[in-house]
C-alpha cells in the first residue's frame, strides 16, 4: 500500500484469520465526518509475505472454498453470489451472479475461466495490489467461481507490464498445486478437477476487452469479436467461458464466508423505482492519481463521495493549486467539474451525474492542466491502442488526435470543435468494442465542459475566461 | 408466407427468412441495395467495414446487416435517417486516409469505394489533415501488388487464405491507422488461386500485375463466357479491347466454381493475344505459294481437297459441342471418323482437374475417340497447341487446316481458316462433371471478321453433302437434344452473341 493512512481515521477491517471475526459493520462517517475505510478486500494488505501460501493460511485462505466444497451444492454458491448483488469490477458494472447463471450446465465441452487481469485502463492500479499481496484470495476465487460454475481450466490473463503480479500468481499457483487446491479431485471432492495458468499480456489495451482477450489468449491478434455469441455460450477455444474481473472474484471468498444478504446489505442499495439502478453493493478497491498530494489505493463501501475520496485520502491537490476535472472511474469516463465531486462512488449515482464508475479509480486535473493537451493526451492514448478492425475506430480515432493536435498548436477554430462533436456521433456505437466509446466519453465531456479553453487557444477567439488583454493563444 | 417461415421486415416489405441466413443476405435476396465492403457470401463474417449498418426497431444503435441474425418479427430500416447517417459516417472514415488517386488506380471505374462515395459521400472533404503514409508498390508474390494506402482493411484476402486455400500467406499487422496487411513468414505467395484476393478487394489496393495499366474499364468489352483452360468450365467474364484479350475473372457459379478460379486459367490467354494470329483464310496455290482468299473461295477449295484426299477430323479438345457434332458428320460425308485431342495433368483438389480439354466429356457424349497418337487425318482443327501437339498435326497430314496461330498449321496444309480462340466464339461445352455451358464471343477480342468455325464447317458439309440442309444454331442444338448421351441434359438459353456484361 502506498498509502497512508491517518491514524485518526476509523477502519471496519476483518482482521485475523478469515472465519474468526465477525462480519464487518457498515461503514459510518465518524464524528470528524470522515467515511471510514472498510477492509476486506484488502485485510491481507500489512501483512508480512502475505503472498506465501504459509501466510495467507495463517490468515484464512481456502477457508472459503472448504466450506463451500463441504457444506454447498454449486447452485447455492451460484444462488449467494446472486443475492449478494455483486457487480463487475471491471468497469461494465455486469450482476456476477447472473453472468454465472449464463455458463450453460448441459455442454460436454471445456468450461473455461479466463480471468482478466490485463488491467490496462489508465489510472488504474487496483488489481495489482490483489495479485501482489494476496493471490491466494485471488485463487480462492477464482477456485469458488470453477466449482460453482463447472470450469475444468482457469486462465489468468495478466498484464505484461505487471511482472511481480505475473511472478506472485505463478507462485501462488505452484503453491496452490501442491497442496491439494488445484489440480485433480480437489480438497478430495470427486469430480472437482481444476487446472489454473497464467497467460501474461503483451502490451495492448484492446486485449483488457473481454472478446480481444479471448484472441489474444487463442494466440491470435487481440480483435475484439461481435457479440453474439457471447462468451458464457462461445468463449475462449469456441467453448463456454466466464470472464471475470480479478476484484470481483476476489470478493467472492467473504461472500461465502458473511453470506450474499450481508454482502448485499452493505453499500447502495437498488432503486426499487429504476429497474436499470441495480445498486452497489459490498466494497471497493478505489483509487486516485493525477494532481493530489497523496496518490493510491483504498478499500471503501460504497457510498463515499468523489470529493471524499480525493481530499481525506488522496490528501487534494497540491498546494496553491485548485482540483479543476477529475475523470471517475479510469480513463474511459466521462469527466467531471470540480462542481460535481459530491457524487457518491457506485455505479448508479455516478451514471446518473453523466459519468461512470468504471474502474473506480479517478484521474484528478489540477488548475494548471491545459484541458486541450490533456485532450490531446488521451485521443493519442485511443488512437495508439486502436485495434485498426473496424473502421470509425481505427480511423476516426487517429483523425480526432490530429484535430486536437492542430488546436493545441494554435491551428485550430471553432468550426473544428464542431467537427469533433460530428465525429463523436459517428465513432461511438458504431464499432464492435467499446473502445470507441471509451475514446468519445472522456474527450466529448471535456470539450462540452471546458469549451472556452480550447476556443482560447485558437488564433482570433477571445477567451471569456481571461481577463481582457491576455493573450489568447497558448494561455494556460 | 404460406409455409410458416418466420419473416422480418424490411422497409415495409414482410419477407421470409431461413434460420441461418443474416439480415443483408436475406435483404440482398429481396433485391435491396445493402452496401458492403468486407461481406462476402464465400467467407466468414466480419462485420469490420461498417458499411452495411441498419436501423433496427427497439435498438439503440445502428446493427450490421452482414452479421445480424434476423429473429422472428424484426423491423429493419436501410433508408431511415439513422441508417444514412451510419452508413454516411462510415463512409466519411474510410476516406480520410484514403488517397484521392482514382485517375491513376486500376479499381476506377469498379471500385465499390467510389460507387459508395456517389451514393453516399459529401462532396466536400470535412478533413483537411495530412492522410497517413503507407507502405506503396509492395509485392504480394510475382503476380499481385499491395497499395496499403488504399487499403480499406476489410480482411477479405486474409480471410480467403485461411479459410478458402487454407494456406495463410497473408495477416493483418500494426494498429490502428497503420494496420497494414503483410506477406506472413511463410515469403512467398505462390498458391495456385492467389489471383483471387485480387477480385475480392473492394478498393484498388490489391491489382493484377498481368493487367494493372493497360486500360480504363470503360473502354473494354465485358462478356459473360467460360474458363477453357481445363475441363472444370470456372464460369469467367472476359475483358477486352482493341482485338486484345487483357484480363479474365471469376463470375459466380455455385455449382461449378463457387466464385473462384485458378491463377493459371485466369492468366492463360497469351495465345490469344499471339502475334502469329491467322486473320483471314488462305490457300496454297499450285506452286505452292500461300495467298489471302475470300471465305467463299476457301470453302471451295477446302471442298475440293477434302473430296480428293477424304478421311478422318482430328480437333482439339476445346471445340464446341456444335463444332463437333459438324466435324463427327463431316467425317462421316468424308468416309472416316472424327477424333479429338486434349492434354491432361495439373489437377488439384479444389477446382482444377486432370482433364484440360474443355469439351473433353462433350466429345466423349458425341462418341467421338480421343487420338492418343499421330494418324492420318483431312481436316485439323487447333486452338491449343498443348492439346494438338505437332506431332499428331504433322502425322495428320492434313489438308485443311482450322488453327488460332499460324505456326500450327502442318507443311502439308492446302487450305487454312482462321479458328478462333475460346474468347471469340460461341456455343456449349459440357464440363467435367456433365453439366452443358455456353462460351460468348466478346467482340473486342480477336482479329476481326473471322468467320465462326461452325459456320465454315456448315458450308464445307454443304459442299460435300448435296442432300445436307444449312441448320443454324437451332438446328444443331435440336439435333444435339436428340443425341442418347444429352438427352437428359440441361441446355442453357444461349446469349446473343457479344453481348456483355457491360453492355
Amino acid at each position: 500500500m502506498t498509502a497512508k493512512k491517518k491514524a485518526s481515521k476509523k477502519k471496519a477491517a476483518a482482521k485475523g484469520p478469515a472465519g474468526s471475526t465477525p462480519a464487518p459493520a457498515r461503514a459510518q462517517r465518524g464524528a470528524d465526518g470522515v467515511y471510514p475505510e472498510t477492509q476486506i478486500l484488502s485485510r491481507n494488505f500489512g501483512v508480512e509475505d502475505s503472498w506465501t501460501l504459509a501466510v495467507a493460511r495463517e490468515q484464512g485462505a481456502y477457508t472459503m472454498l472448504e466450506k463451500a466444497l463441504a457444506t454447498m451444492t454449486p447452485a447455492q454458491v451460484v444462488e449467494e453470489v446472486k443475492t449478494s448483488r455483486l457487480r463487475g469490477r471491471g468497469g461494465a458494472g455486469f450482476p456476477t451472479g447472473v453472468k454465472w447463471g449464463f455458463i450453460p450446465q448441459d455442454s460436454k465441452k471445456t468450461k473455461y475461466l479466463v480471468l482478466n487481469a490485463d488491467e490496462s485502463e489508465p489510472g488504474t492500479f487496483k488489481d495489482r495490489y490483489l495479485m501482489e499481496l494476496d493471490p491466494h484470495l485471488v485463487l480462492e476465487g477464482c477456485l469458488l467461481c470453477a466449482y460453482a460454475t463447472g470450469l475444468d481450466v482457469i486462465y489468468i490473463y495478466i498484464r505484461g507490464e505487471y511482472p511481480l503480479s505475473i511472478t506472485r500468481m505463478e507462485g501462488a499457483i505452484e503453491e496452490a498445486r501442491q497442496a491439494g487446491y488445484l489440480g485433480k479431485n480437489i480438497l478430495g471432492k470427486q469430480g472437482f478437477t481444476v487446472e489454473a495458468h497464467v497467460h501474461p499480456g503483451a502490451g495492448a489495451y484492446i486485449c483488457g476487452e473481454e472478446t480481444g482477450m479471448l484472441e489474444s489468449l487463442e494466440g491470435k491478434r487481440g480483435h475484439p469479436r461481435i457479440k453474439p455469441p457471447f462468451p458464457a455460450v462461445e468463449g475462449a477455444f469456441g467453448c463456454p467461458t466466464v470472464i471475470n474481473n480479478v476484484e470481483t472474484l476476489a470478493h467472492v471468498p467473504c461472500i461465502i464466508e458473511f453470506g450474499g444478504a450481508w454482502f448485499a446489505g452493505l453499500g447502495i442499495q437498488p432503486d426499487p423505482a429504476n429497474p436499470r439502478a441495480l445498486g452497489s453493493s459490498g466494497t471497493k478497491l478505489m483509487g486516485v492519481s493525477g494532481d493530489v498530494k497523496n496518490p493510491g489505493v483504498w478499500e471503501f463501501e460504497f457510498g463515499i463521495t468523489l470529493r471524499e475520496l480525493i481530499y481525506d485520502y488522496a490528501g487534494g491537490p497540491l498546494d496553491g493549486r485548485k482540483v479543476k476535472a477529475v475523470i471517475p472511474g479510469g480513463l474511459s469516463m466521462p469527466v467531471l467539474t470540480a462542481g460535481e465531486l459530491d457524487v457518491p462512488m457506485g455505479y448508479d449515482a455516478l451514471q446518473k451525474v453523466g459519468s461512470g464508475l468504471g474502474t473506480a479509480t479517478a484521474i484528478v486535473m489540477d488548475d494548471a492542466c491545459d484541458m486541450v493537451e490533456a485532450c490531446e493526451n488521451i485521443a493519442h492514448f485511443f488512437a495508439d491502442e486502436s485495434c485498426g478492425q473496424c473502421t470509425p475506430c481505427r480511423e476516426g480515432c487517429h483523425w480526432m488526435e490530429k484535430i486536437f493536435a492542430r488546436i493545441k498548436a494554435g491551428e485550430g477554430t471553432p468550426k473544428d470543435l464542431d467537427l469533433l462533436e460530428h465525429l463523436f456521433v459517428n465513432i461511438e456505437g458504431r464499432t464492435i468494442c467499446a473502445l470507441a466509446d471509451a475514446a468519445v466519453w472522456p474527450l466529448r465531456s471535456i470539450l462540452r465542459k471546458f469549451r472556452h479553453e480550447f476556443l482560447a487557444q485558437m488564433p482570433g477567439q477571445s477567451d471569456p475566461a481571461l481577463p481582457a488583454g491576455s493573450a489568447a493563444v497558448g494561455a494556460r | 408466407m404460406a409455409d410458416n417461415k418466420p419473416t422480418i421486415t424490411i422497409d415495409g416489405q414482410v419477407l421470409a427468412y431461413e434460420p441461418g441466413q443474416t439480415v443483408i443476405q436475406v435483404a440482398h435476396e429481396a433485391g435491396f441495395d445493402v452496401p458492403h465492403y468486407c461481406y462476402h457470401p464465400g467467407l466468414s463474417i466480419a462485420g469490420n467495414c461498417r458499411i452495411c449498418m441498419v436501423e433496427v426497431d427497439g435498438w439503440p444503435k445502428p446493427q450490421v446487416s452482414c452479421k445480424l441474425q434476423p429473429s422472428p418479427g424484426m423491423v429493419v430500416h436501410t433508408q431511415s435517417a439513422l441508417a444514412k447517417s451510419a452508413r454516411a459516417g462510415t463512409m466519411e472514415m474510410l476516406l480520410v486516409n484514403h488517397p484521392l488517386d482514382c485517375p491513376i488506380c486500376d479499381q476506377a471505374g469498379e471500385c465499390h469505394l467510389q460507387d459508395y462515395s456517389y451514393q453516399l459521400g459529401q462532396g466536400e472533404a470535412s478533413s483537411t489533415t495530412a492522410k497517413t503514409k503507407l507502405p506503396k508498390n509492395v509485392a504480394f508474390g510475382e503476380k499481385i501488388v499491395y497499395d496499403a494506402e488504399r487499403c480499406i482493411k476489410c480482411t477479405l484476402c486474409v480471410r480467403f487464405c485461411e479459410e478458402i486455400t487454407q494456406t495463410n500467406e497473408l495477416a493483418m499487422s500494426g494498429r490502428g491507422d497503420h494496420e497494414i496487411v503483410i506477406m506472413t513468414s511463410k515469403g512467398e505467395f505462390d498458391t495456385a488461386y492467389s489471383m483471387n484476393i485480387i477480385d475480392l478487394c473492394p478498393v484498388g489496393a490489391l491489382t493484377s500485375r498481368d493487367f494493372r495499366f493497360k486500360s480504363r474499364l470503360w473502354f473494354m468489352d465485358f462478356t459473360e463466357s467460360l474458363c477453357t483452360g481445363c475441363a472444370r468450365g470456372c464460369n469467367v467474364v472476359t475483358g477486352g479491347r482493341d482485338g486484345a484479350m487483357l484480363r479474365m475473372e471469376p463470375r459466380a457459379n455455385a455449382e461449378v466454381n463457387q466464385w473462384w478460379l485458378c491463377d493459371e486459367g485466369r492468366l492463360d490467354y497469351a495465345h490469344v493475344n499471339g502475334a502469329d494470329r491467322i486473320a483471314s483464310p488462305r490457300i496454297k496455290t499450285a506452286d505452292g505459294v500461300w495467298v489471302q482468299a475470300t471465305v467463299d473461295d476457301a470453302i471451295t477449295a477446302a471442298a475440293v481437297a477434302l473430296r480428293e484426299a477424304g478421311g478422318d477430323v482430328l480437333l482439339d479438345g476445346g471445340c464446341t459441342l456444335e463444332e463437333m457434332l459438324l466435324a463427327r458428320d463431316l467425317a462421316k460425308v468424308m468416309g472416316g471418323k472424327a477424333r479429338y485431342a486434349a492434354a491432361t495433368g495439373g489437377g488439384d483438389k479444389f477446382l482444377r482437374v486432370d482433364e484440360r480439354g474443355a469439351n473433353a466429356k462433350g466429345a466423349e457424349g458425341l462418341g467421338l475417340a480421343r487420338a492418343t497418337k499421330a494418324a492420318a487425318a483431312a481436316v485439323v482443327i487447333v486452338e491449343r497447341d498443348a492439346h494438338v501437339p505437332a506431332a499428331l498435326r504433322d502425322g495428320a497430314a492434313p489438308v485443311v487446316v482450322f488453327a488460332t496461330d499460324a505456326a500450327s498449321v502442318p507443311a502439308s496444309a492446302r487450305v487454312v481458316f482462321p479458328h478462333g480462340s475460346w474468347a471469340e466464339r460461341d456455343g456449349l461445352l459440357v464440363n467435367t462433371d456433365g453439366r452443358i455451358q455456353v462460351i460468348n464471343r466478346n467482340p473486342a477480342v480477336g482479329p476481326d471478321n473471322i468467320p465462326a468455325t461452325a459456320d465454315v464447317l456448315e458450308e464445307i458439309l454443304g459442299e460435300l453433302d448435296p442432300a445436307y440442309d444449312w441448320r443454324g444454331r437451332g438446328g444443331l442444338h435440336a439435333a444435339l437434344r436428340s443425341e442418347s448421351a444429352f438427352a437428359k441434359a440441361q441446355f442453357p438459353a444461349m446469349q446473343s452473341a457479344g453481348v456483355g456484361v457491360g453492355a
